[in-house]
């Protein structure tokens, strides 16, 4: 059942119309355990095919009781080795000899969430955080929710109980705002992302063909890379932030408060605060069990004052060199994972010693200049965008590609597009304040129930439309991780 | 829950509401979508469909009448070929209809035959005779043929057009009507905005969208007449056809059962078949191992499918000059009316092919009701 399907929305009205029809918390919970079966057995042909994931569960449940039982240290490492291994094995990491490999097809889309979910739980659970018991039927719920299931958000357990525990409240406004979030959603997944992503298609489908790529000047072929590596990052944006527009609208609507995944994040300044905007839940998981403890673990062992603000920059290269790597099973995504790594800590390097060179003051001075931000903006997106190439590139192919551009035509790319994004920047939010200034929004016309509906009304038919020109509804990108 | 059925049903009124108004708008400015008197879908891209699939799908209702009618089914060169207009005049007793698709091997013209059947009385299918256009390229392999990155793989350019408006619905086991065939010309009364706005969007972009791409601009018919093919473009043509084919030598025997089961379905139906085989340049014939793959296969497919009452064959390989081809596969324009001529000279003659009864025979012909 893919999330831009008909059979989805239906699916999810029946789940909303039925957590709505009693007002007891335990009816609810009831209806979430049957919707997320329905929804997880809605993936596979055969009941083998789940037998990997109820396991993975299984063992997720086991450790947390152990853990809770007991919380150790030894107790908590012994239960994480067991996890992340029993991960790679299912997830079939490429580095894994077939072996010890299942040799049957199964579900393995939603691991990747579920083990987030269950270390945060076990580590919660070692720290005396999680008091009391968990049930089983919680932690199905919790952790195989329908709505967050494929790809997050990573809602924490905590917040996730209390909602559990609060009947629904719904009035006029708040199903409008759900119904109008869920549309939003689509209009993201199914006409912004489906166009970027068949933009995208085309000039990668020429960049990655030898003999077209050949034909291809360099100058050329550097604008068709980076014009490929813009329109993926539009693409993934859409794709995925429309897909959280979808579950949190219908999470209003089912009783849930879903935590938000994204805060314009192409408003981001520096590359950490874009890390503070893109995927917030994933950044603040790693924030939370990586690179706090490791910090905590380099400070304790150097222990001088002047090395603190490199200790940051070392914990930095090391939380995203890891998030890097866990977006897919290939080699390319250790290069990923490298360059995700550098750019924080060149980011944060940067922090440090521009501080240290300037002074707090006229640094702070610096950053807040206008030509200042734009070029931040423009360098941060030009650097996200290149880092993405490994999503859509083997390392083969970025060899290749790397090899053709040369240090030189590489960083022209770099800087081409930071320039061009930043003069983007500057002309969108000029247009942006000039159509603030018109206040559409505020006027009464517009406000009411007919005008407001024949609006969600224009956005359906959009969407409708846009999905007749494909010849196939565009994938959910981040499943795949 | 009540207020989550409220903004449904709010909703749901405000689309309708304003799609009605679209529509409503486009009748009035654009007359429906039609196949024309007969259909060809040659002149697809002149009609509203746009393109050969959307017209062939679209357009079809139109051969459910109990008028002899003969249906020419194959790829682009049964479309540049066998040209319906001159078809016509030399076969006066029968309606010509084409609905060729560029691009289509043998499964796809199972699907277009499917199409027809499904908006046929059993009387329109006794009146109809298919002529199948055969050639090497018609026998691709699904897996090579329907497998691109636009598309879901193995879905044809049939399947898009299927499901392109909700007309049905993707299973497993295939495709499902949702719209039973006799509503077909409601529902595309009813996708009326869509297929303006695509026509509309299309004729707005063309000329980014042929810059883009860097196309070249089609050749005139006069061009074509002319235009020599170098020992260069030969070996290009070549190596993209072993490309196209998914890069064998061979082609597979479920392709030939493919045919042999569209005969059979046609049959069954009550219609009659004619299977020509389209000739192709010597050139290319002598050089392609697939064309030996081809012929191998072939040859006693159609021997076991000859004997079969209702089944034709015609076999024109022999007009393989290659000063008569202005490509690697589709014929001058200039020899299309020779190709037309014979055909329609097979369907007229008093030989072989009466043996076949192609609605010569009063217990299946139009005479017959």
């Amino acid at each position: 059942m893919t999330l831009t399907s008909f059979s989805f929305v239906a699916f999810a009205l029946a789940v909303a119309l039925l957590s709505n029809a009693s007002r007891n918390t335990q009816w609810r919970s009831w209806v979430l355990l049957l919707a997320n079966a329905v929804f997880i057995a809605s993936y596979v042909d055969r009941p083998l095919q789940l037998a990997p994931l109820v396991a993975f569960l299984s063992l997720c449940f086991a450790s947390l009781e152990i853990v809770r039982r007991r919380p150790s240290s030894g107790a908590l490492w012994s239960a994480l080795t067991v996890l992340v291994c029993s991960f790679i094995l299912l997830k079939k990491f490429s580095f894994l000899s077939p072996a010890w490999l299942l040799r049957f097809p199964y579900l393995s889309m939603g691991l990747s969430y579920v083990l987030f979910r269950a270390l945060h739980l076990l580590i919660d659970a070692r720290q005396g955080e999680l008091k009391e018991s968990v049930s089983a039927k919680d932690f199905f719920n919790y952790t195989c929710n329908f709505l967050t299931f494929t790809a997050g958000p990573i809602q924490r357990f905590e917040d996730y109980r209390a909602q559990r525990e609060r009947p629904i409240q719904l009035d006029e406004g708040k199903v409008f705002r759900a119904f109008s979030r869920i549309t939003r959603g689509f209009l993201k997944v199914a006409a912004v992302s489906a166009v970027f992503n068949n933009l995208f298609a085309t000039i990668s489908g020429h960049l990655l063909d030898p003999k077209l790529a050949s034909g291809l000047s360099a100058p050329t072929f550097a604008l068709a890379l980076v014009t490929a590596a813009v329109c993926y990052t539009i693409y993934l944006y859409f794709n995925f932030s429309g897909y959280v527009d979808i579950v949190v609208g219908v999470g209003w609507l089912c009783g849930q408060e879903l935590p938000e995944n994204f805060d314009q994040p192409f408003l981001a300044r520096s590359f950490l605060d874009f890390w503070s905007r893109w995927h917030m839940t994933l950044s603040n998981w790693f924030k939370t069990y990586v690179f706090n403890p490791l910090l905590k673990v380099l400070a304790g062992r150097f222990r001088s004052a002047k090395a603190g603000p490199y200790l940051a920059v070392v914990a930095f290269f090391v939380t995203f060199a890891i998030m890097g790597v866990w977006h897919g099973t290939t080699a390319i995504f250790v290069v990923y994972g490298l360059v995700l790594g550098a750019g924080a800590s060149v980011n944060k390097l940067w922090q440090v010693v521009a501080t240290q060179r300037l002074g707090k003051k006229r640094y702070k001075a610096l950053a807040e200049s206008r030509p200042a931000i734009y070029s931040s903006r423009g360098l941060t997106l030009a650097y996200f965008a290149l880092a993405l190439t490994c999503l859509w590139l083997d390392l083969g192919q970025l060899r290749t590609i790397l090899g053709r551009l040369g240090v030189l035509g590489t960083m022209a790319c770099y800087l081409g597009l930071a320039t061009a994004a930043a003069v983007g920047f500057f002309v969108w939010d000029s247009f942006s304040a000039r159509l603030r200034l018109l206040r559409v929004g505020e006027y009464e016309l517009f406000r009411g129930v007919p005008a407001r509906n024949l609006g969600l009304a224009l956005q359906v038919l959009l969407i409708v439309t846009v999905a007749s020109f494909f010849h196939k509804a565009p994938e959910f990108v981040y499943r795949a991780f | 829950m009540k207020l989550i059925v409220t903004q449904v049903a709010r909703l749901l009124a405000a689309v309708s509401t304003v799609y009605a108004l679209l529509l409503l708008a486009c009748l009035a400015l654009v007359p429906l979508g039609t196949g024309g008197a007969r259909l060809d879908s040659a002149h697809a891209s002149n009609s509203l469909f746009l393109t050969e699939p959307k017209y062939v799908f679209l357009a079809r209702p139109q051969l459910d009448t109990a008028t002899d009618k003969l249906i020419l089914l194959g790829a682009s060169n049964v479309l540049v070929g066998l040209r319906q207009e001159q078809l016509q005049p030399r076969l006066p007793q029968l309606e010509v209809n084409s609905l060729a698709v560029s691009g289509s091997n043998i499964t796809e013209v199972e699907q277009v035959v499917d199409l027809v059947l499904e908006v046929q009385s059993a009387a329109a299918r006794r009146h109809t005779i298919y002529a199948i256009g055969l050639w090497y390229g018609l026998f691709a392999d699904d897996s090579a043929r329907w497998n691109t990155p636009d598309r879901n793989a193995g879905d044809t350019d049939i399947d898009i057009e299927r499901y392109r408006y909700g007309f049905y619905r993707r299973t497993p086991n295939g495709s499902v009507p949702l719209l039973p065939a006799r509503y077909l010309r409601a529902g595309t009364v009813l996708i009326h905005p869509y297929l303006v706005l695509d026509r509309a969007a299309r004729d707005l972009t063309k000329s980014l969208r042929d810059s883009i791409s860097g196309k070249a601009a089609p050749m005139t018919d006069e061009q074509r007449n002319r235009v020599v093919v170098s020992k260069a473009e030969q070996d290009k043509f070549l190596a993209f056809w072993r490309d196209y084919m998914g890069s064998t030598d061979e082609l597979k025997q479920s392709q030939f059962r493919t045919l042999r089961r569209v005969v059979d379905k046609i049959i069954a139906s009550g219609g009659q078949v004619l299977l020509v085989d389209l000739p192709i340049p010597a050139w290319h014939s002598q050089r392609s191992a697939l064309w030996r793959s081809y012929a191998s296969q072939l040859e006693p497919t159609l021997a076991a499918l000859q004997t079969r009452p209702g089944v034709a064959v015609l076999r024109m390989s022999d007009d393989n000059r290659d000063d008569d081809f202005a490509d690697e596969v589709h014929p001058r324009p200039r020899v299309a009316p020779l190709w037309a001529a014979r055909l329609a000279k097979t369907l007229n003659s008093e030989g072989d092919v009466r043996q076949a009864n192609l609605l010569g025979d009063s217990a299946s012909g139009p005479h017959a009701e």
